[in-house]
């Protein structure tokens, strides 16, 4: 299962959550598969996803789910210390562990060889940390957002590969005010 | 103390409810006075660059958040102030102890502060000196300033302000 396809079958659980999407390949993907204002595609700031979901689930009360890459989470892996210290019930991370980095052109990540980022993310405190496979994603992501009093750290463990595809239209305020309209700030849209 | 206070009073009334502090010993009284209000969300972070994604998604949730931190940590954080507060125009309140300007004791702290001013020029982001007590007056406008733009903006502490709070 490579990342296009782990999308594919997160779609339904997804779709009307509040969702922080990573940099590249993840968003044009989800933005291909199924566009919806209620995802907030980063276009910038490779690393930041998980931090922007964090942020978003301490200042609203709805369940927020950040979908992260391995490469992503290992240039900004102070963020798991923060999760672990910091994160509260309605936060998922999602890492799509395909050990490489897609949207560059595959160069395998550390995770390919020795980093174990459930080792990480266990090590610096996240509780609720759970390695599985692609096919084993969806159930512990409904796992997830069913429990109300537990952030949790997946870590879906899949190939790499990448499906042709465009960048995203959408320009970032436009991204930015659909989001908020979901969470009921934008009156004027 | 007295200034602490009076610039942390002077960012809740500007609008700010959401803080995030990587240290400084010029930032301690602050962090002392938000880990005991019960007002407002406070955490320490690990790394400013860190921050500034935690500063957006609050935003995103209706927050006006503000950063501490020292004048290094801008350094940290060019690209994530550009590709990401910038780009989605979200409004980031950075309250900066200015290292390595007059008064300061350890000179590594001089070479970031000959280019902090550059930096944040460069980046187009406004700036708001505070060298006296009655600088500190002009901190609620300006905070509620960055909503009004929609921009990050950055408030200067200087050494010698701090110092001795």
């Amino acid at each position: 299962m490579n990342r296009f396809e782990l999308l594919n079958l997160l779609k339904e659980t997804i779709k009307d959550e509040l969702v922080i999407c990573n940099i590249g390949l993840p968003s044009q993907e989800l933005y291909k598969i199924n566009d919806s204002p209620n995802y907030f595609y980063m276009l910038g700031s490779m690393g930041l996803a998980s931090s922007i979901g964090l942020g978003l689930s301490l200042a609203i009360d709805r369940n927020v789910i950040s979908i992260d890459g391995d490469g992503s989470v290992l240039m900004n892996m102070n963020t798991l210390a923060t999760i672990g210290n910091r994160a509260p019930s309605n936060y998922t991370l999602l890492i799509v562990d395909n050990g490489s980095y897609g949207s560059t052109g595959d160069q395998k990540t550390f995770t390919n060889e020795s980093t174990s980022l459930k080792d990480v993310a266990i090590g610096a405190g996240c509780k609720n940390v759970i390695e599985c496979s692609g096919e084993e994603t969806d159930e512990n992501l409904k796992k997830a957002l069913a429990d109300k009093n537990n952030s949790y750290v997946i870590i879906s463990k899949i190939q790499s590969g990448n499906v042709p595809i465009k960048p995203i239209p959408l320009n970032a305020v436009t991204i930015r005010d659909r989001f908020r309209k979901v969470i009921g700030l934008v009156p004027y849209l | 103390m007295k200034i602490s206070q009076k610039i942390v009073t002077n960012l809740k009334e500007g609008g700010s409810d959401f803080f995030l502090s990587v240290p400084c010993k010029l930032l301690a009284n602050m962090i002392s006075i938000l880990e005991n209000d019960k007002d407002i969300y406070y955490s320490a972070i690990p790394r400013e660059e860190e921050g500034m994604g935690i500063c957006a998604g609050a935003y995103l949730g209706n927050k006006l958040p503000c950063i501490m931190m020292q004048n290094t940590g801008i350094g940290n954080s060019v690209n994530s102030i550009v590709s990401l507060l910038q780009l989605y125009q979200i409004p980031v309140v950075f309250l900066i102890s200015y290292r390595g300007t007059s008064g300061e004791p350890v000179g590594a702290q001089g070479g970031m502060a000959s280019v902090t001013e550059d930096i944040l020029n460069t980046l187009r982001i406004p700036m708001l000196h505070c060298n006296t007590e009655d600088d500190l007056d002009k901190i609620s406008t300006f905070t509620n300033h960055a909503k009004v733009i929609e921009s990050p903006v950055a408030i200067l502490c200087n050494f010698n302000l701090m110092k001795d709070d």
